[in-house]
């Protein structure tokens, strides 16, 4: 009984992966339009990019200037919006900022950027770092404004200092909320790199799949859809597993997937 | 000359006693009822006409502590009883350096408290464990902060974590316990770093009736060991009477204090034979009227 519920819960994220991938065939049998290739097309094209070294060296770029623009937006965003959940006076400075950039689509900033930047790695790394800041500067906020006083007072009568209270109280105990932060920061990671290269077409996962639908090669335009989607799924199923093990602790509550980009 | 020393060099002064760990607790036999002549000696709290005052929205000020002198001697168990909103539990966060008072001064051994310290041990009623921390871990945490070394430090949990009840949930996390088991945890978390006084706020509040009197019973026995000075918020007058040696009954917002209560009760008290106990009960019977007369003032000025 208990054993073949755990069998669906396994195979149910596959099986969801199956259907997609059954609708998406019937439709483009049905629609047989040159623009919507089959499930089935589109699956035997994956292995032509990813076996071309080229390609696959321009996806490892986008990969890479995903890594460091998420890695540096999590570095200084924890702090700050550790730092403005605990001081009314930071957070009274920051708060109207970020409430004015975080309805702007980030790679809506894309040209000006470029204008200063340039069309390489650095417009792009700090698209990528501006989408991932904001929501895990607010998930960071709102975790450290949540934090029990009495806690804090606990730790300030066994002689916590200030700093030592925000490192060693304030931080782990808003830890599952930043990394719920860090997991939406992850998708936007994902799409800003993307979009970013649609701009900027140069190198990448985006210049391949833009490129390709300028040229009407519409088998590639589908993979490549499909090689940036289960990048996505691996990454976030790498980092629930990573989550997991860090908060393990923590009461479960419901999860909110996906901000708002 | 020594108190001025002393005042002068306040909060090292204070730091420096209260990381002193391995002083044992001095075993009071007199509970510190009645004045003597060497009651400034023996007076580990004293609180010195302390007002506080909170600045509420629309630039009214709500004056929640009015007035208040009251010493507490060294190995004293004192309750704090009063109507919710009397500003008890404020007075208890004055004591532990949490909240500043707007008037007035609370001094420790003598030393104006100008900030938390482990001299000072607060358990409250909303248990405040870290919940990242293991029993263990919790309990250890503030003996890790005064450099006691990691072996020791666990060995010494240990056997504060048997004490409370809680052999073999060791590695259990907080989600993992019950609101009892909690406070247990708590409890022996504050005793690990040994304060010279223990702030109770309301410790049992959130405990149903069957837990709150079993966790009473265990205080009540821990606390007969080694006589810690205890400070104890509480609104229930049983729970006051039954732990106490003085209960010091306050009045509605403002908080003034009303009655200072002496409990002359034997210890070790038994709960079975404290509640059949007619002496006991005039306490409860005498210190409810007490409040009950606040309340009429209240009502009808």
């Amino acid at each position: 009984m208990t054993s073949a519920r755990n069998i669906i819960a396994t195979l149910s994220p596959l099986l969801a992966c199956l259907g997609l991938l059954a609708v998406w065939q019937v439709v483009a049998l049905w629609l047989d339009t040159e623009s919507f290739p089959t499930a089935w097309h589109a699956l035997q094209t994956v292995p032509q990019i990813l076996g071309d070294p080229e390609q696959l060296l321009n996806i490892l770029d986008s990969i890479r200037r995903m890594v460091i623009g998420f890695s540096l937006a999590v570095l200084i965003s924890i702090p700050l919006g550790l730092a403005m959940g605990r001081s009314a006076r930071v957070s009274a400075f920051f708060n109207p900022l970020l409430m004015m950039i975080y309805p702007v689509p980030k790679a809506a900033l894309m040209p000006i950027i470029m204008l200063w930047l340039g069309v390489g790695d650095a417009s792009k790394t700090l698209v990528i770092f501006l989408g991932v800041s904001l929501p895990v500067i607010y998930h960071s906020f709102q975790g450290a404004k949540a934090v029990e006083e009495k806690m804090l007072w606990s730790g300030a009568a066994m002689g916590l200092n200030g700093l030592q209270r925000m490192l060693r109280i304030v931080l782990p105990a808003a830890l599952p909320e930043i990394l719920t932060g860090c997991r939406t920061g992850l998708v936007l990671a994902l799409i800003t790199m993307v979009t970013s290269e649609m701009i900027a077409r140069q190198s990448g996962a985006g210049n391949i799949l833009f490129n390709a639908m300028d040229m009407a090669q519409y088998d590639t335009v589908f993979a490549m859809i499909i090689i940036i989607g289960a990048l996505g799924i691996v990454l976030d199923a790498a980092f629930d597993k990573l989550r997991w093990r860090l908060v393990k602790w923590a009461e479960p509550h419901q999860e909110i997937l996906l901000g708002a980009s | 000359m020594r108190d001025k020393v002393r005042k002068l060099s306040s909060p090292s002064e204070r730091r420096s006693t209260g990381g002193r760990m391995q002083v044992p607790l001095r075993p009071e036999i007199d509970t510190g009822t009645g004045a003597t002549s060497d009651e400034r000696a023996r007076a580990m709290i004293e609180i010195d006409r302390v007002s506080k005052r909170f600045e509420t929205s629309g630039r009214k000020s709500h004056l929640a502590l009015a007035d208040i002198n009251l010493t507490v001697n060294d190995g004293a168990f004192v309750s704090i009883l009063g109507p919710s909103g009397c500003g008890k539990s404020t007075l208890l966060y004055i004591v532990g350096g949490f909240v500043a008072p707007s008037e007035g001064v609370a001094r420790m051994k003598g030393a104006a408290i100008t900030g938390p310290g482990p001299d000072r041990g607060p358990v409250f009623q909303e248990f405040a464990l870290f919940p990242w921390k293991t029993v263990l871990g919790n309990v250890m945490y503030g003996l890790r902060q005064q450099g006691v070394k990691r072996t020791e430090a666990e060995a010494q949990s240990l056997r504060l974590i048997e004490m409370v009840g809680l052999k073999g949930f060791e590695h259990f996390y907080p989600k993992e316990l019950s609101g009892g088991m909690k406070q247990r945890v708590a409890i022996a978390r504050t005793l690990a770093y040994r304060p010279s006084v223990l702030l109770m706020d309301e410790p049992f509040g959130a405990l149903d009736a069957h837990t709150r009197t079993r966790l009473q019973n265990d205080l009540l026995n821990i606390w007969e060991r080694d006589r810690k000075t205890v400070l104890f918020v509480t609104h229930s007058v049983e729970e006051a009477v039954f732990l106490s040696d003085k209960v010091v009954v306050m009045t509605r917002a403002p908080g003034r204090i009303k009655e200072i209560v002496d409990i002359d009760l034997s210890r070790p008290r038994v709960r079975a034979e404290l509640l059949l106990d007619s002496r006991y009960q005039k306490y409860v019977v005498d210190i409810e009227r007490m409040i009950d007369d606040g309340r009429d003032d209240a009502e009808h000025p």
